[in-house]
């Protein structure tokens, strides 16, 4: 999919300012400073009870992310101006980058991703001071130290094992270039959302840590800090997806997720970090499950961190990895500081954690929340073991093994079923308790639904277990959703008179933060009917000399023409293939074999025939002088819903995002909420 | 968290919590070691010649052997290629029909005697029937400079 980004009229103004590659350094050494005197200000403010130096603290801290954000100008500037004497900019670009791509060669290596990690980190940080709520607190104050704490790990690393303004001793001519696969919109994207997720979540840490320094640990460490949550969870959101999307588009193996460490290391917190989004719900009606949270933040802040000592160190091998020098060693002290001295602290306060209420029935929403987080631990837990099993195995054995994709697959449907039927049966149950009869109740129209669409999918010729199980939930779930909005609606429309339209309007809008989490449910069930296509994946290669046909699934595949072509950077080698499926002609289809001249590297650019049904996706895996092909080919069931999924659960985040700040309750919630008063509410 | 603290009346129901909470971790723990233990799940990093004093591998066997291609074995029919890796103390002849990573032939071209891959399959005895071929890309963007 040679897609081609539009030039912002950005990078002209950026590309006459010529280098600013030697300020770069001078900056970050400030930045540093900045940081070193952010942490004694807000340290001393909060042990001194000092509020003017907190506030000082603070400033310290906006000058930090200033002087960063400086450092960062300063690299980029000095790619539009191909300053080759930095060897950062020599490394990952060369002459004939131009445009947008050269902000992806900002993150094409090491050196630079951290300083955007640092980047994001430090503005956050500024960000979220000062415009917490309660500005001239201790919780503030100490959130500023942490912050501090952790901006100067980043800038040190900068400063020191991963400096990327390090200069060369003798300046090429031409730079070696940008990987063309990064040459990608998804790797313009892809790559700031993970960070913007992965650091965003420092957030929460450092006020959950300033909540357990402080024995503030009422919930308004959790209300300061719920938006940074839910931002910091839908940018990793998305940014898996997407990531999931460029592998698709872009590396030609005909899936999505490989269940690569690298991959898994950005899973892993996104899993810890939903059960959080989840658990707060409990903490803020019902005053419980305080230790479950804390230990939450920090374990998913940890793995965030871990995921990029995974990349970093090469430690696994996996195609992710830029195993390059030491930096990956020191991050292995950093985190363990971090998770003891997160578990000791929170060891010491357990007294201030502990719960207001407790579980009064298994048959409760509650009981159902916590289901949902067990299940999201257990789920990161498999997820981390496959991950670390290699090394733990050839530690105590001496045998080197790697765990392959089955493993994962294996383990992990039947937990993400499992957490997909919760979710259809969590909105079906009450607070505190419910009758077994009244749930039976409420649950047998949405349970018929998904029996019914097994029976009639197994009557219709689906043999997979596996898919009929994920068929069936994922409409069971969709169903009592659906429902949820149904009945809100009918309140609505019963109590002011409103049209339908009107009254689901009104639903959303009064309670953004219940039904946005529902369409993000919906997104997710969509996306798991997409991912139940794999179970009837179809791939099929052959080698075609012109006018030869071959068949996947029911399409037939005619090699018709071919072209080769040059351009500056590649060399274009195109096969035309006609597509049709029963006698009639439905597409032409284009997959390119090219030669990047700068890099040498060979890349297929894959073709692909989307709809709902079902995915016809083309790769040249070869393409000889005498114009034979080498021609793989795929259908792919239902991925499209995977994006339409996607689509959905971002417009669910929107409307969670766009919901006011919860209100700090004065007691607990109210004893016993009917059915119908809660989705009014 | 005492016991002390518990009503009467709220410990049939804190057992019931235990109990579901303690058939819940069975479950997944039983569910992650029956996972690993199944065929296909793991895959072992072998030398040519441990895998060739092995043998020919069962059912349950995949093994990964990584080595360089020796120049001049590449072989190409139709879907199927063929080659030979070596890994200094001997030599292994591969055939697979999956086709070959990008990075394959990004390395094969840079320098035919410098490609280094990692092989995932079957041995029959005399070759492995490759499913998988990794390719690793060649990190010309720290080593050359």
């Amino acid at each position: 999919m040679p897609l081609q980004v539009q030039d912002s009229g950005l990078t002209g103004p950026l590309g006459s300012l010529g280098s600013l590659g030697s300020l770069g350094r001078p900056a970050l050494l400030a930045a540093l400073a900045f940081a070193l005197l952010g942490l004694t200000l807000c340290a001393l403010g909060a042990t001194r009870d000092r509020r003017d130096l907190a506030a000082a603290g603070v400033r310290a801290v906006v000058a930090t992310a200033v002087f960063v954000a400086f450092a960062t100008f300063c690299l980029l500037t000095a790619f539009f101006a191909h300053d080759f004497s930095l060897d950062y900019v020599a490394s990952y670009s060369s002459r004939s980058l131009t445009g947008p791509y050269t902000f992806t060669a900002l993150w094409g290596g090491m050196e630079g991703s951290l300083l955007l990690w640092t980047l994001l980190l430090t503005v956050f940080a500024a960000i979220a001071l000062t415009r917490a709520p309660a500005r001239r607190s201790a919780l503030v104050a100490w959130a500023g130290a942490v912050l501090c704490g952790i901006s100067i790990f980043f800038l040190v690393l900068l400063a020191m094992p991963a400096n990327p303004f390090a200069e060369l001793a003798s300046v090429p001519a031409d730079g070696q270039g940008l990987n063309p696969l990064l040459q990608s919109p998804g790797m313009l994207i892809h790559p700031p959302l993970l960070y913007t997720g992965f650091v965003g979540f420092s957030i929460p840490f450092a006020f959950c840590i300033a909540a357990l320094i402080t024995r503030r640990l009422d919930d308004s460490w959790l209300r300061a800090t719920r938006r940074w949550t839910l931002f910091a969870w839908s940018a990793l959101s998305i940014g898996i997806v997407l990531g999931g999307a460029w592998a698709y588009t872009e590396l030609g193996w005909g899936g999505y997720w490989a269940w690569d460490p690298v991959e898994n290391a950005s899973f892993m917190p996104w899993l810890t970090a939903t059960a959080f989004l989840h658990s707060v719900v409990i903490q803020e009606k019902r005053r419980m499950l305080k230790v479950w949270n804390v230990s939450l933040i920090l374990l998913t802040y940890v793995l965030a961190v871990f995921g990029t000592f995974l990349t970093r160190s090469g430690i696994l091998s996996s195609i992710h990895t830029f195993a390059e020098g030491d930096t990956g060693k020191w991050f292995l002290p950093y985190l363990g500081v971090m998770l003891l001295g997160g578990l000791a602290l929170i060891g010491s306060r357990l007294d201030s954690l502990r719960s207001e209420n407790r579980f009064d029935s298994l048959l409760s929403r509650e009981s159902a929340f916590l289901a949902n987080n067990v299940l999201f631990v257990a789920a990161g837990f498999a997820v981390l073991w496959g991950t670390v099993y290699p090394i733990v195995n050839e530690a105590f054995t001496g045998v080197r093994l790697s765990v392959v994709p089955p493993f994962f697959n294996r383990v992990f449907a039947p937990i993400g079923l499992a957490i997909v039927a919760l979710a259809g049966i969590g909105p079906l149950i009450s607070w505190r308790r419910m009758s077994k009869g009244t749930f039976a109740r409420v649950a047998r129209p949405p349970a018929l639904a998904g029996i019914a669409t097994m029976i009639v999918l197994a009557a219709g010729g689906v043999r997979s277990i596996g898919a009929l199980l994920a068929l069936g939930i994922s409409v069971f779930t969709a169903a009592a959703i659906v429902g949820e909005f149904a009945r809100g609606s009918r309140v609505h429309r019963r109590r002011e008179g409103s049209a339908w339209l009107e009254s689901l309007r009104r639903t959303l809008t009064r309670n953004r933060r219940r039904y946005g989490g529902y369409i993000v449910h919906l997104g997710i069930v969509l996306m798991v009917i997409g991912f139940s296509g794999n179970a009837f994946k179809v791939e099929r290669s052959a080698e075609l000399a012109p006018n030869e046909s071959m068949t996947v699934g029911a399409y037939s595949l005619t090699y018709v023409d071919h072209s080769s072509a040059s351009t500056p950077e590649k060399e274009i080698n195109e096969a035309v293939i006609a597509v049709s499926r029963g006698g009639e002609r439905i597409a032409t289809l284009r997959p390119q074999r090219n030669f990047h001249i700068a890099q040498r590297q060979t890349q297929s650019e894959v073709a692909i025939r989307t709809t709902p049904a079902e995915d016809l996706y083309l790769v040249l895996t070869s393409f000889d002088a005498d114009a034979t092909i080498v021609l793989r080919s795929f259908v792919n069931p239902l991925t499209w819903w995977i994006w339409a999924g996607a689509a959905v659960m971002l417009a669910g985040m929107i409307v969670l995002l766009w919901s006011p700040a919860p209100q700090a309750v004065p007691g607990p919630v109210p004893v016993r909420v009917r059915r119908t008063e809660v989705a009014s509410r | 968290m005492t016991t002390k603290q518990v009503p009467r009346a709220a410990r049939p129901r804190r057992l019931k919590f235990a109990i579901g909470g303690a058939v819940v971790a069975v479950a997944i723990l039983g569910l992650i070691s029956w996972a690993m233990g199944r065929p296909g799940s793991t895959s072992f990093y072998m030398t040519i010649a441990e895998l060739q004093a092995e043998g020919p591998s069962g059912v349950a066997g995949a093994y990964r052997v990584n080595g360089n291609v020796v120049p001049g074995s590449l072989e190409q029919q139709g879907i199927q290629t063929s080659f030979a890796i070596s890994d200094g103390a001997g030599r292994l002849d591969i055939t697979t029909r999956q086709p070959l990573p990008d990075a394959f032939s990004t390395a094969y071209d840079n320098d035919p005697a410098a490609v280094e891959v990692v092989a995932e399959g079957r041995y029959d005895g005399q070759t492995l029937m490759a499913t998988k071929v990794l390719a690793k890309c060649p990190s010309k963007f720290k080593t050359q400079a």
